[in-house]
């Protein structure tokens, strides 16, 4: 049986992401707050992230659910932005909304209004979507990234208050809130620091953390957060099973063990048949009828090999199975001590590394908290290895446009060319570029459609979608400054001035900085998200006996999203 | 999976600490956990819808524990305070109180909460950085020459846990055992890791508190005494043997499949040949004591009690675990013959009430004891017990940090009068603002102190060391110095030049001195440094978490 089908109006849309837009600007900005919610199992959650925030609230209405799974594939791919998404997508949506109601050109193909309507906005976010596909680009490159400034790998060395430090401050500013932010990217500098490895590119190392992340931090509760730290070495996230013997000075020989090691005798569906004549016969008798020998046997064969161990001067077992009794008897005898059901990332990351490892001590009051900060690691080396990913689009167009004397200048003295492994002349976007944070990019993005539109209205097609554009950008940092809309203004005279004057506005701005490409990578799925939010025209209700659409959003709610980031 | 339930949307409450029912609940539950601070704490009674014990405590474990809300907002102060109370045992209330009275503090002062926020994280670092120095005023360095110290840090904890119904003389000698478990714990040898022994706690009902005691080794209860061979109790080291494997007779495990018998074949006979056989190369080895964690054959048992060898069997693992350390660590298997053997120094036989406990000594040093708690009855005993562990824990966190507080309120006045005395400006909030914000912290750190007090007495400060004081609600003003006697702390006497102010007025901003070192009198209460020092830190930490929470949602699913 079906339900009547749903005719989905403009003003649907707008309704849906209206709503969702409403939830998400709590935690915007700088004066933004955590969201607190908790499961179904009662278990309490702290975020300040978009994508955790709205697929909290498992949502209902198709259309919305659709908006979140988009914001969730951005995030999963850039760590970052997601209320961004929501803010500028709904700008968006209302000005196509504005522009598309007061088209004079009703159509008579169209047998109403609402369809003529819908059919002017699907056109105008093709249209949008082409644009930014063919010129974004280019226009960052020419409009914004002169203005900002490009961070080298050097900065990691955890000097105080360097820019990639500004730059995860300001990240975690957003994602943990003031009070912490400072101290927590210190703390992930460090990190990086010391897992930079020696011939690779940076981006290996990072690619490596954000990998092993589950294995490289332990969160510990009832610990004030200022307690958070790195510790050298890797952590067992288990207990031993053995009593603990202390080592006698100079180092640990540590053996792993994936199986059990207790040799197990008889398997399923094989039968030990004691005291049979003729099997007596062929063997030796004595041993042949008592059970003894065969246990004997098991606990002998355990004794030679724990006296292989001793001999090899092993005093660590880790195993990743649960042993038998009779193993951590003798392993207590031999003083080995023993840790069972070892997981495998870390048994892996453990036989794997080479290089001296070192982990993060995640304190807080609360499950709620240390789990915020976790993720808040995660995205954050995410973010970053977006930052410096190099974009390798259209590179015959990006060269005719680039003006490549324009001051692109970095922040190392004398250092003008980034020092990074990989080839970066083909890319549009100079990897590792950022600008001040507050609303710059959207600014300089503004001026910088503004000035596309005066340049070529005459043979371009697209000046109405790039005036939409550049309107709906102003929306973010209207939305920063809403508290005060004379900071915007003021925000927004500055950095028009510096462009006017060629002045970077990085030393102007005393706020954090944002990663071009991040933005970049927004803009462009907000697009997408735009378009394939009006290509959709009729919703049909179906009774099904699964819905497996509301089991994936469960998943995503709850569950690590590294898995599924490659879907 | 046949049916599928559909979820139903969440529900949503926006900016909670402007929402009149969490208020409600927020000092509601700041009054009852005030009601229940310190020792002159009122108790409370806990008892659930399914009839089960009632339990009356005043500890904030059992208490936060048995509060669950249905509000997470609640819920997220509640475990944080329960995390801290886990990781520390001590300083529960403490942390809860200065959390919610923040909480309250930063409404009424009609701040914007970011403003709060930064201005409590500042304050907090001023704190912790002055508790830390060298030259705060309200810190007692301990001396490991004397035990004084240690068994006054017990007695405050001791004595804050009314609910243990013990009289001045009985905490005191409670305090004074629990030190001397503590101490019995410490290895002496300090060759490589030191590693804490461990205190076992026996629990004997219906017998004066006094009668506790403490011993060094191990105290298992023996119920057939009438089986212990007098040979074995003369002073003399004994011959051990401990086994980890069940020395029952049942199969031991081959695998998954199955053992088919033919003919004549007797496992289990087989099996108690072996053991007897055990049973007869450990009688030549000249073992004295058997042990096993397990059940032990009786034919085994009757075999070599007739030989002379105590035998203890069902010891369970974590006396196991004491006594592998104490007689060294052999625990066997029972197919291979043992290779090597431990030591006790001598069994003895101790009578406590109907309990007949058999006491091994240690051969050398073990730091392994066992403390026998009396009570008078049952409710107040497994209480005693309970705080027996938090002190044990609280004067080992002692060894980190050898340093203790000033208890008794008088930190938190202290701390409230340093930090008046430091003005100071804050980038992203004006100088009004972080007044305002910062006489909201004093005052939640003084309204701990005076939240001690349950006789509705006036609390005072002095103004020269900033310590805390109480005036019964019937003095006259004119005779203040005479019924003051001594501070919170008792470290600080009232005389005629002293002056002192009420709690929550304005006084002139003073640096409060240390106390000189020339003082007569010995300090009354102290507080453990590292969970007082954590606890400020949960506390505002949690209030900023919980200041910053603008919207609640809540799966209902």
């Amino acid at each position: 049986m079906m339900r009547p089908v749903e005719h989905l109006h403009l003003e649907h849309v707008l309704q849906t992401v209206g709503a969702l837009e409403a939830v998400v600007l709590r935690s915007f900005g700088p004066h933004g707050g955590q969201v607190l919610f908790t499961r179904d199992t009662g278990q309490a959650m702290l975020s300040r992230s978009g994508t955790r925030i709205l697929t909290a609230l498992r949502l209902e209405h198709p259309l919305a659910r659709m908006v979140v799974e988009c914001v969730w594939r951005h995030n999963a791919k850039t760590g970052d932005g997601s209320k961004t998404f929501i803010l500028l997508l709904a700008s968006l949506l209302r000005m196509i909304h504005t522009a598309a109601s007061k088209d004079p050109h009703v159509s008579l193909t169209h047998n109403s209004k609402e369809a003529a309507k819908a059919a002017t906005a699907r056109l105008l976010a093709d249209k949008l979507l082409a644009f930014a596909l063919d010129e974004l680009d280019d226009l960052i490159s020419v409009g914004v990234v002169p203005y900002g400034c490009v961070l080298s790998w050097k900065d990691f060395t955890a000097k105080t208050q360097s820019p990639v430090q500004k730059l995860l401050s300001s990240f975690f500013y957003t994602r943990l809130g003031q009070s912490n932010c400072d101290f927590i990217s210190n703390l992930l500098c460090e990190m990086l620091t010391h897992w930079k490895f020696q011939h690779d590119p940076p981006s290996g190392s990072l690619q490596f953390i954000n990998d092993n992340f589950p294995a490289l931090h332990t969160p510990v509760l009832g610990f004030p957060i200022s307690c958070s730290r790195l510790i050298e070495g890797q952590v067992i996230h288990r207990d031993f099973a053995t009593p603990l013997t202390e080592p006698d000075g100079g180092s640990v020989k540590v053996v792993v063990f994936t199986g059990h090691l207790q040799p197990k005798l008889l398997n399923a569906g094989e039968v030990l048949e004691l005291g049979c004549e003729a099997l007596g016969e062929q063997e030796n008798r004595g041993n042949g009828t008592s059970i003894l020998h065969y246990s004997t046997f098991a606990e002998i064969s355990l004794e030679y090999v724990f006296s292989n161990l001793q001999s090899l001067g092993v005093s660590v077992l880790l195993s990743a199975v649960k042993q038998s009794a009779a193993v951590l008897s003798l392993a207590t005898q031999a003083e080995i001590c023993v840790v069972e059901c070892v997981s495998e990332d870390e048994l892996s990351l453990f036989t794997h590394v080479m290089v001296k490892p070192c982990s993060l001590v995640i304190c807080g009051s609360g499950e709620g908290q240390t789990e915020q900060y976790a993720a808040a690691f995660q995205e954050a080396i995410r973010m970053v290895l977006t930052t410096w990913e190099p974009l390798n689009t259209r590179p015959t167009t990006a060269s005719k446009m680039v003006i490549h004397s324009h001051k692109s200048t970095s922040l190392h003295t004398g250092d003008t060319k980034p020092t990074y492994g990989f080839p970066c002349q083909n890319s549009v976007l100079e990897p590792g570029c950022v600008v001040p944070a507050g609303g710059t990019f959207e600014f300089l993005l503004n001026h910088a459609l503004l000035q596309h539109i005066s340049v070529c209205d005459n043979h371009e097609s697209f000046p109405a979608a790039s005036q939409l554009l550049a309107n709906a950008l102003l929306s973010v940092p209207r939305q920063i400054y809403s508290h005060s809309p004379r900071y915007f203004l003021q925000a927004q005279a500055m950095v028009l001035g510096s462009v006017q004057n060629h002045v970077h506005p990085f030393v102007m701005l005393d706020s954090g900085l944002e990663s071009v490409s991040c933005k970049y990578h927004l803009v462009l799925a907000v697009l997408q998200c735009v378009t394939r939010l009006f290509q959709i025209d009729t919703m049909l209700h179906t009774h099904t006996r699964l819905n497996t659409q509301s089991r994936r959003l469960a998943n995503i709610s709850w569950e690590d999203t590294e898995d599924e980031a490659e879907n | 999976m046949s049916r599928v339930v559909k979820k139903s949307p969440s529900v949503c409450t926006d900016l909670p600490l402007d929402n009149t029912d969490i208020c409600n609940k927020l000092s509601l539950l700041k009054q009852l956990l005030i009601s229940c601070f310190g020792p002159a704490g009122r108790l409370k009674q806990i008892h659930n819808n399914i009839g089960g014990r009632v339990i009356s405590t005043s500890t904030s474990s059992v208490l936060l524990s048995a509060l669950s809300s249905s509000q997470p907002f609640i819920n997220l102060i509640r475990t944080s305070v329960l995390n801290h109370v886990s990781r520390f045992n001590d300083c529960g209330l403490f942390t809860a109180i200065l959390c919610l009275t923040l909480l309250e503090q930063a409404k009424q002062s009609g701040l914007r909460r970011n403003v709060s926020i930064i201005v409590n994280k500042h304050l907090l670092g001023l704190c912790t950085s002055y508790l830390q120095g060298q030259n705060c005023g309200c810190k007692v360095k301990l001396d490991f020459c004397s035990s004084q110290y240690f068994i006054t840090l017990a007695f405050s904890v001791i004595s804050s846990k009314p609910a243990c119904v013990l009289t001045e003389p009985e905490a005191l000698h409670i305090s004074k055992l629990a030190v001397q478990a503590f101490l019995l714990t410490v290895p002496c040898n300090n060759t490589g890791v030191a590693r804490l022994g461990k205190t076992l706690t026996v629990c004997v009902e219906g017998h004066p508190v006094l009668d506790s005691a403490v011993f060094p080794g191990l105290l298992v209860d023996m119920p057939d005494i009438f089986f212990l061979n007098a040979e074995n109790l003369h002073g003399r080291s004994l011959c051990t043997v401990l086994f980890s494997a069940s020395l029952a007779g049942d199969l031991c495990e081959l695998g998954d499949g199955n053992i088919e018998l033919h003919g004549d074949a007797d496992t289990d006979s087989q099996i108690l040949d072996q053991l007897l056989e055990l049973g007869k190369q450990v009688v030549q080895d000249g073992v004295n004591l058997f042990v096993c964690q397990k059940v032990i054959h009786p034919v085994l048992q009757q075999y070599l009690r007739g030989q002379s060898v105590t035998v203890i069997e069902r010891l369970g693992i974590s006396l196991m675990e004491s006594l592998s350390q104490l007689a060294g660590r052999f625990l066997h298997l029972f197919l291979i013959p043992p290779k090597a053997y431990g030591k006790v120094k001598e069994l003895t036989i101790k009578q406590f009430g109907s309990k007949t406990m058999l006491h091994i000594h240690p051969s050398g040093e073990s730091a392994i004891c066992t403390m026998i708690l009396c009570h008078r009855n049952d409710t107040m005993l497994s209480e005693l017990k309970v705080v027996c562990q938090k002190t044990e824990h609280v004067l080992r966190l002692t060894l980190r940090e050898p340093c203790a507080l000033m208890g008794g309120g008088c930190t938190e006045t202290h701390l409230a009068a340093y930090i008046r005395n430091k003005s100071a400006s804050l980038l992203g909030c004006s100088q009004t603002e972080y007044l305002l914000g910062a006489e909201g912290f004093c005052r939640s750190l003084e309204s701990v102190a005076a939240a001690l007090d349950h006789k509705c007495g006036n609390s005072l400060t002095d103004l020269t060391h900033a310590h805390y004081w109480t005036l019964p609600a019937d003095v006259v003003e004119d005779h203040m110095e005479n019924s003051l006697g001594v501070c919170g702390c008792g470290l600080v006497e009232s005389c005629p030049s002293k002056k002192w102010t009420y709690l929550n007025t304005k006084y002139p901003e003073f640096s409060p001195a240390p106390v000189s070192k020339g003082t007569h009198l010995q300090v009354r209460v102290l507080d453990s440094f590292t969970s007082k020092l954590s606890g400020l830190q949960v506390a505002v930490e949690t209030a900023n978490l919980a200041l910053d929470v603008q919207y609640i949602i809540q799966d209902t699913n």
